[in-house]
């Protein structure tokens, strides 16, 4: 059964703060939390070039934290080209890494100024005819994985044993396939397949060395860096510390990128959202909530995340209850049979983990508005003085 | 201290010190900048490739006009596409027997900006009483005028841009009902190194337009990557087989004041290395 932790009430002024000033639902995210991860990751990579994937949570200002870090951002759309446009990044610490572009995305991307693309098949190769002096391309390889929350190869990537064939038609088209990328997946509960994966990308790297234009100096090793949803996750070093090690058996001339999202932006993330409505039915409570899985928690359905939540509250009693979102669906149900203390119509309902793919695939169903984006610069629940906060609207402005 | 990367290639580029920054204009769709180079003056980029520098444009300019002028040796009705700097304007207007010069340019601000920040582009050529200055997409222009031309000079973006729709066949097609007999279409087409399929594609296209077609070369400094070829289309074959000294007759004659062209390098501009020749399907320079 799903845990909802209960927060003494005393400590929960610093969020019904929050909720009174920006109103709910509303995401809170901490921009400290989000250096905090990236500062980690670094560490834990060292060496490794971090590509924010934005598709987590295209923010602007989470985007401007993390330019200020250093960081480059990889784009999947033209839609998040524009964002990046807008918050003003090179276009040189950009990657374009979707598999499958139509030739405008292709062309838009260049005007940007985004060079590097990424392809796993024959089709999109040609697609870079009349590009090829211009870009570097990177191929992305497939990995099943059995082990990670969401399978990333299943959609996408070229079987590593296509791979040397599909790098000769490139040397022969006169495109240069500049490195490999792979993604094993979201949420992985080990770094195992990572492992693999660099040590199979080792050999063909080595492999075809002397057959393209050039040797290949890229690997992307993608995502699937854990964070902690509803159980403990291996430390990052102790994830990362296996892949660092197999990342040294890589040639010199190699360098080496990564594509985090989740892992930057998810813990940063606390989604703060309202009792409106409340029944008895059928021996249980049932609380009506102002956003659900077609808002902030639809990560719960397109990421299959489970958010740990938590109520503020005194009482040491527990009833069954049910927490539902505000749409008419009735799949519109955010966690059932858990033990609660009783909620009263207003109180808060808090969600944790909730910065990646949370607001990023939120609907418009029921022409409900979006949860509003605050971000915060630190996070200090134990104060009773609030940060000071800046709003930003929900959703970037359409292109 | 900034520095500029243009962003044209992947693997390799050229990069400016920004000694001050000029102009900025960031939209949603496009990014221009106006920056000053210790080496090159003033230097405008749009969406991260270089258009055009103070210091080398009259490499670029120069041929791009005085090709065809001379060429055509009696030049009244000139149309130029695009060029919205005014320096392919201002050499346009350097020839005294045109009697009218139509500048067709899609974006007034290009203009507007230029002629603030870039003077000497356009050194009061925009002000000549022979321009008439039409804010229009070039190929809606050339698509529904009736106004006929004695040479069409397209001076645009790459085709990776908003010059897209000038590298097409309905474009170079309307442009060969534009001319008047003995007319002639120069065109830019790239840096033919880097961006081979550019000179080609347009090849394949004058091919089945025009009777005689090439290209011509210079190598402008900041548009890197070696020479940079100019697309020639007319239906009059004699026009890029004039004499030397025909040439520097016209030459002579025009009174022009250039710093690139001389009559040699107008004929000799016209020679193209071999893999040039290869891409656009030509076995040699000469009666091809």
């Amino acid at each position: 059964m799903r845990r909802v932790e209960a927060i003494h009430p005393g400590r929960g002024n610093y969020f019904r703060d929050l909720a009174r000033i920006h109103g709910t639902p509303v995401l809170l995210v901490d921009s400290q939390k989000i250096r905090h991860q990236y500062l980690a990751l670094k560490a834990a990579l060292p060496g490794v070039k971090l590509y924010y994937a934005i598709k987590a949570l295209p923010h602007r200002q989470v985007i401007s934290v993390l330019a200020g870090l250093g960081a480059g951002f990889e784009i999947a759309s033209s839609g998040e080209l524009e964002l990046l446009r807008q918050v003003r990044i090179n276009p040189r610490s950009t990657i374009h890494t979707h598999p499958i572009k139509r030739d405008r995305d292709i062309r838009q991307a260049l005007r940007f100024g985004c060079t590097t693309f990424v392809i796993d098949n024959t089709e999109e190769l040609l697609k870079f005819i009349p590009y090829k002096h211009r870009i570097g391309l990177m191929l992305r390889l497939s990995f099943r994985s059995d082990d990670a929350v969401v399978d990333l190869s299943r959609k996408f990537g070229c079987p590593p044993e296509d791979a040397p064939e599909l790098i000769r038609l490139a040397a022969r088209l006169g495109i240069h396939i500049k490195g490999l990328s792979f993604h094993v997946g979201s949420q992985c509960r080990t770094p195992d397949m990572h492992v693999h994966a660099v040590n199979v990308c080792n050999q063909i790297i080595r492999q075809t060395h002397d057959l393209g234009a050039a040797p290949m100096s890229l690997l992307d090793i993608g995502g699937g860096f854990p964070v902690g949803y509803d159980r403990q996750v291996p430390s990052i070093e102790t994830f990362t510390a296996p892949i660092t090690q197999t990342l040294k058996q890589l040639p010199l001339h190699v360098t080496v990128a990564a594509e985090p999202g989740r892992f930057l932006v998810a813990p940063a993330g606390t989604a703060l959202v309202s009792v409106i409505g409340k029944a008895w039915r059928e021996g249980r409570f049932w609380y009506y909530l102002d956003d659900g899985i077609y808002g902030l928690f639809s990560g719960q359905v397109f990421d299959h995340a489970r958010y740990p939540l938590a109520v503020f509250s005194a009482t040491g009693r527990r009833y069954p209850g049910v927490l539902a979102g505000p749409t008419c669906d009735s799949i519109d149900v955010i966690a059932e049979n858990v033990m609660l203390p009783e909620l009263h119509i207003g109180d808060i309902v808090l969600g944790r983990q909730m910065g990646a793919y949370t607001i990023a695939s939120a609907t418009g169903f029921n022409s409900l508005p979006p949860a509003k984006v605050v971000i915060l610069d630190g996070w200090r629940p134990d104060e009773t003085r609030l940060a000071p906060a800046r709003t930003m609207p929900a959703k970037p402005r359409p292109a | 201290m900034n520095r500029f990367a243009e962003t044209l290639y992947d693997s390799y580029g050229q990069e400016f010190r920004v000694d001050e920054l000029l102009y900025e204009d960031k939209t949603d769709h496009q990014h221009l900048v106006i920056f000053h180079n210790a080496a090159f003056g003033r230097v405008m980029a749009l969406d991260g490739v270089i258009q055009t520098t103070e210091k080398d444009e009259f490499i670029y300019h120069e041929m791009l006009v005085h090709v065809p002028l001379i060429a055509h040796g009696g030049a009244g009705r000139v149309l130029i596409i695009g060029g919205g700097d005014g320096a392919a304007l201002r050499e346009v207007a350097k020839h005294r027997q045109v009697d009218e010069i139509v500048m067709v340019e899609i974006d007034s601000g290009v203009i507007d900006v230029c002629r603030k920040y870039l003077p000497g582009h356009s050194a009061g050529a925009f002000d000549d009483p022979r321009l008439e200055l039409v804010i229009e997409d070039g190929l809606e222009y050339v698509t529904r005028t009736d106004a006929k031309f004695d040479v069409i000079i397209t001076d645009s973006t790459d085709p990776i841009g908003p010059g897209e729709s000038l590298f097409g066949e309905r474009f170079y097609r309307a442009c060969h009902g534009r001319l008047l007999p003995g007319g002639v279409l120069a065109t830019q087409n790239g840096v033919c190194f880097m961006q081979l399929e550019e000179a080609a594609a347009t090849a394949r296209r004058f091919r089945s337009i025009y009777t005689d077609w090439h290209f011509y070369s210079a190598a402008v400094p900041t548009y890197v990557g070696g020479i940079m070829v100019f697309g020639w289309a007319s239906d009059d074959p004699q026009l890029r087989r004039l004499t030397r000294a025909e040439i520097g007759r016209r030459y002579l004659q025009s009174g022009i004041e250039t710093r690139y062209y001389t009559p040699e390098i107008h004929r000799a501009a016209f020679a193209l290395p071999r893999y040039l020749l290869e891409a656009i399907g030509k076995a040699c320079n000469a009666a091809c």
